[in-house]
Parts: structure tokens; sequence; C-alpha cells
């Protein structure tokens, strides 16, 4: 029994091995042929492969922008490499991923740098080897080498927020209001951005509204829910909320609706998370703040083939695709057309 | 103004106070009452029944995988993939509800019963299964558990993201579950009543039947309860089943307290639980423990958590205060356990 045992084990052994070996040799002469074709069609200028290295794919921004990104690459018939984390969104993660496809020497390099400073090598080694540079949503420092820079603006989504929140309680001049606003984190620099924009237009067009607590959720809709629920508590005459990111608008409209409160305390949130979409028409959340991920990755694109097969340079070194405003007004088309989608 | 007993009977009073201040529970209880004396002071609105119920409602689904993670403790174990599994059993809840049965957000109340109790089947279901693997990878890969859950936890994070693409699910939900069964008096919801009659049956279960003395004599002497004649192994089995299983009910709760499946609503809360568990006076080590402390130590953390931010300060004081209150109830252990001869 034993030996038989032992003498099937040997010879299973010995069959996985011959078809490892067996496959892996087909591979190489395979990647050897493709190879050949490829270096053959560049020296006829054809195929063009440009590598999209975004944030954290778990990101719905990142789904969104992918969604774009495909698109694109296929109605002008280049090659898309995507890649990035699956989660985490930091260089250290980064680095090593875009050193990775810089090897497989793209025609252009589409970056969302997770760091301004610590990318930058990664952005001078890629353009030192005759690689065109883009930068998606965030930038490196030094932009003199990139092609084009395209981004959304928070600071300006801040600033809509804080209109279509004034809009909504019906701000009157002499009036006082509180309104809070539901973070995620206090060193994200987007949601640095967006409260920037948010408390300066509020200070500067709206003095009787005033900003009576920030807190932060840790990108967990629960705890936005919790802090939503202390506010409520604490005050009474609470007239509006400001979630910055989509999980506090989450957890935000959660708790307005669990209190009962959804006609009395207007909810601006941001990112057109489908399940937030649909809660503009419920009445729930009042207008959402939506960014356009898959234009910015449609342009990104453009901008590189553009300069690829006819030498033009893009129009503007810096384009800010402007933040749309999702509300009761807005025509299903257009919620359709902004609501973040993923395949 | 000394009682006339007290003061005949000096001594009898003292040991009464002595053998008051070595119960766990009744520290806890005290900690508690100046916790929210010292909150209503700062803030008068704290004590209120509104607080009450904000207390409750974040203390429901935390309780859950506390519970699980003192009987997993006091096995002489841990269980990291807890708040990971609240994440995945809640969005595979919402896509089985969204996706399988094509049940929309637009169901709500009563009507939205017989889909929402298919979707508590299959997150439970799905928490016990990642409660097998635990087990599995603990018994017979002999993983320490430390690493066994750590594994299991990225998976299950990873899981959640790719089910949901990163973005809440929402379906048929009643929100009124979830809010206080009357708001001027009764300050807790129908969802917190449920989590109640679980907690005190899995009390008796440990505390009076011969699943919890199992599970004693295994985190106590593994081996002696070998020689005993019980089945380690197996009891080692049903208690992570048991934990991953009511992180898979925790699941269900955050998705009737949010109407959605959000991959990042279980974000932190493993450590949440095993500060609770650790603050209720569950020893690490294993062996020790109760739900009676388990439940006020859960008590304890959304007391701190809702009364900053009712006083406005930042949640980073939480972190702090926590952390006090951790080294306070450990550092009691030691020292009632024989003057804290133990590094």
């Amino acid at each position: 029994m034993k030996r038989s045992f032992k003498l099937f084990a040997v010879a299973g052994a010995a069959a996985i091995l011959a078809l490892t070996t067996g496959c892996s040799s087909t591979d190489n002469s395979e990647t050897a042929e493709t190879s050949a074709a490829e270096s053959e069609a560049t020296v006829e200028g054809d195929p063009i492969s440009i590598a999209f290295l975004m944030g954290a794919e778990a990101d719905p921004f990142f789904q969104a922008m992918k969604v774009g990104a495909e698109e694109e690459a296929a109605a002008l018939g280049v090659e898309l490499i995507w890649q990035g984390d699956p989660a985490q969104y930091s260089p250290e993660t980064q680095i090593p991923i875009v050193d990775a496809v810089l090897a497989l020497n793209p025609t252009g390099l589409v970056l969302i740098p997770t760091d301004p400073k610590a990318l930058q090598a990664s952005v001078d080694k890629a353009v030192a080897a005759g690689i065109i540079v883009v930068n998606v949503d965030t930038r490196v420092d030094d932009l003199s080498n990139v092609l084009t820079f395209i981004t959304g603006d928070n600071q300006d989504g801040g600033a809509k927020a804080a209109d279509a929140l004034a809009g909504k309680i019906g701000y009157a001049e002499g009036q006082s209001y509180q309104v809070v606003v539901g973070s995620s984190s206090p060193t994200a620099t987007t949601n640095q951005a967006r409260l920037e924009g948010f408390t300066n237009r509020i200070a500067e067009m709206y003095p009787g509204i005033e900003i009576v607590d920030v807190a932060y959720s840790e990108s967990n809709p629960e705890k936005a829910s919790t802090n939503v629920n202390n506010w409520l508590t604490k005050y009474p005459d609470l007239s509006g909320i400001f979630a910055i990111d989509g999980t506090n608008a989450s957890g935000a409209s959660a708790a307005i609706e669990a209190k009962g409160l959804k006609d009395k305390i207007a909810l601006v949130g941001y990112d057109a998370y489908p399940d937030n979409v649909a809660k503009i028409k419920s009445g729930l959340i009042t207008a959402l703040i939506a960014q356009d991920p898959a234009a910015e990755a449609r342009l990104a694109i453009q901008a590189i083939v553009n300069k690829v097969k006819d030498g033009v340079d893009p129009e503007s070194r810096e384009v800010v695709i402007p933040n749309v405003i999702l509300d009761s007004s807005t025509s299903d088309a257009d919620l359709k057309t902004y609501t973040y989608v993923a395949n | 103004m000394k009682s006339i007993s007290s003061r005949l009977r000096p001594h009898v009073g003292r040991r009464r106070l002595r053998a008051l201040a070595s119960n766990q529970s009744a520290i806890l209880v005290g900690v508690l009452i100046v916790l929210i004396g010292v909150f209503s002071a700062l803030e008068p609105k704290f004590f209120s029944v509104a607080t009450a119920g904000n207390i409750l409602t974040d203390w429901g689904s935390v309780v859950l995988i506390a519970v699980g993670m003192t009987y997993v403790i006091i096995s002489g174990g841990i269980d990291l993939s807890v708040g990971a599994v609240v994440g995945l059993s809640s969005v595979t809840a919402a896509w089985t509800m969204a996706t399988v049965l094509g049940v929309g957000q637009d169901v709500q109340g009563s009507a939205a019963y017989g889909t929402m109790l298919v979707g508590a089947v299959v997150s439970v279901s799905v928490g016990a299964l990642v409660g097998l693997i635990n087990a599995f990878l603990i018994n017979k890969l002999h993983i320490a558990p430390f690493i066994a859950t750590l594994a299991t936890m990225g998976a299950c994070l990873g899981f959640s993201v790719i089910i949901s693409t990163g973005m809440p699910i929402g379906s048929a939900n009643d929100f009124s579950l979830i809010a206080p069964i009357d708001s001027s008096y009764v300050p807790f919801s129908w969802a917190v009543v449920a989590v109640i009659m679980v907690v005190t049956i899995l009390g008796f279960f440990l505390h009076k039947a011969r699943f919890g003395l199992y599970t004693y004599a295994v985190g106590s002497n593994a081996f002696a309860t070998r020689v005993a004649g019980i089945n380690v192994e197996r009891q080692r089995t049903k208690v992570y089943v048991l934990s991953g299983a009511l992180a898979g009910l925790a699941g269900m709760y955050v998705y009737i307290r949010l109407g959605a499946g959000s991959p990042s609503s279980g974000n932190g809360r493993e450590l949440d639980a095993i500060a609770a568990a650790v603050i209720g006076g569950v020893a690490l080590s294993g062996g020790v423990g109760t739900i009676l402390g388990t439940v006020l130590g859960t008590l304890i953390l959304f007391t701190v958590q809702s009364g900053l931010i009712m006083v406005g300060l930042a949640p980073d004081w939480k972190k702090v205060v926590v952390a006090v209150l951790i080294a306070a109830a450990v550092g009691a252990q030691s020292l009632r356990r024989g003057g804290g001869s133990q590094p």
C-alpha cells in the first residue's frame, strides 16, 4: 500500500514537472515571437500602448475612471495597461508598480501620483526613457516634463457644496444657521481642499452660516452615521450637513432617514455613487457634487495619442474639469452620465 | 453621618467595599457613571434619552463581535477577521437582495421583511463560513490564530471590494427597526432589543452551559482539557464559527442601520471589539472573562465616543481615552491576580 502510494506520488510529481517545463518553454517562445512582432510594429510606428497607473482599485472614483480609459483606448485602438494597488493609496505601493510598468516600455504613461514628491523620480525616469507622461487627478511637483495635467477641482467642489447647501436652507441675510461637516480624514488632501473651498465660500458669501463642527469617519459609513446622530442631538436646530465624500454621504443620509428628519436637514454630499444618486430622487440628499473621472481618463489618453500620431501638444498644460452638481433639477440622462459606474 | 449598621460594624463595611472593588463589573459600572457625570457636566444635552439612543445604536453592532471575541479570547485565541467580515457579510447580503432577488431601495417598511430575512441568512452564513475557514487554518494547518485570522481579514476585505466594486449597495430596508421605539421614553430600537436577546443567550451559554465550561477549559489549559477527553479542536471550531456568525449578524445590523451594504462598514471594528473585551476584564492569555464585562466594556467605549463628539473634542481623543481605560483595566487585573508580579 505504502509503496504504491509513493510510486504514485513520484509519478505525479514527474508528470507535473514535465507539464510545467513544457508549458514554460512554449511560453518563452511565444513571448519571443510577440516581442519580435511588437518591435517590428513599433518601427512602422503603429500600435500605441498606454500604461495607466491609478491610486487604489477599491476606490469607486478609480473604478469610474477605468471605464472611461477602457472606452477611449478601445475607440482609438490603443493598448491599455491598467495597473495600481488594489486597496492602498500610497507611494510605497505605487512606486514599485510604476517601475515594473516602465520596464514594459509603453508609449505613454498616465500617472495618478499618490505623492507629489515621492513620484517625481519615477516621472523623470519615464521621461528620460522617452515615454510621454500625463498626470491625472493629482500631480508631481515639477510639471515641466509632463505633457499635461488633468484634474477635478476640489476647492471648487467645496464652494459649490456651500452654494447648494445655502440654497436648500433658504439662506437670508440677518438670519443665523448652523451646519456641520462630515469628513473622512484630517490629512487627505482632497478632503482638506474640499473643506477649505466650503469654509471660504461660507465666510465670503453666507456670513450667517456657522460651521459648528467637523468630525472624521475614517471612511467608515457607520462611524459617519454615529457623528451625525450625535450632532442631531447636540444641535437640535441644525440646518444642514456637508458630507465631504461618498461614505460620509451614505452614513449621514442613513442617520437622517432613521431619525425621520428627511425634510428638516439639508444634506449635500460628494461623489456620485449609484446608491446616493438614487437618494436625490427620494429627497434625502439635496445635492451631490460629482467629479468626472471618466472624462479625465479620456482626455489623458487623447492627449498622448495626439502627441504620438500628429506631434500635437495639448492646448493647455493644465486642464481643470469642472464639477457637476446633481440635484432634483438634473435630468435623468445627466444623472446617468455622471453616476460612477464600474464593470 | 454614618449609618447605624456601619457604625456598629465598621469592619464588615470595609470588607464589603473591598469585595465591591474587586468585582470587575462593579468597577465598570462605576467608570460608566463617572463618564456620564463628566460628559453631562461639560455638555448638559449629553444627559438625555436621545444620547442614550445614539450610544445604544452604536453599541448594537460592536457588542455582537465583542461577545464573539470574548469567546475566542477565553478559548485562548484571537479573531482579527471580524471587522472585515462585517463589511463582507453586509455587502454579500446587499448584493443578494439587490442583484439576485432584484429588490431595490424603493421597497421600504414591512414590505421589506421577506427580502431582509434572506439577507440575514446570507449574512450570518458568510460569517460562519469565514469562521470555519479560520478554524481550519488554526486546527489543521496549525497556523497561529493571529496570523490565520489576519490572512482571512485580508481576503474578506478583498472580496468585499470585488463584490461591491467599492461602492455601497442599497436594497430593501425598514429604517424604523433602527430608530428608537419611542423617542421620548424608550431610547433603544427593536434591532437593539434583538441584540440584547442574542447577547443574553450567549451569556447563558458561556456561564451556565457545558459549551462555556469547555471554552474556559480549552483556554485555561488545552493539554489538560485534551487529557480529560474533550475534543479541543472541535471546541475551537465551534468558537470561531460562533465568532464569524456573530460578525455576520453584525454585518446585517449595519446593513439595516445604513440601508446599504458597504465594504468599509467594518473598518477597524476588530480593534474596537478587542478593546471592549479587554476593558471588560477578558485576559488575552485565555481562560478569563465574562459576557457582562464585555457588554459594559462596549458601553464604555461608545459612551466615550458620543461624549467626545457632544463635548466637541476631536475624535483623536477617543483613542487616547480608550488607551488609558485599557491600561487601567489590564493593570487592575494583574494587581488583583497578586501584586502585579507578572510582566
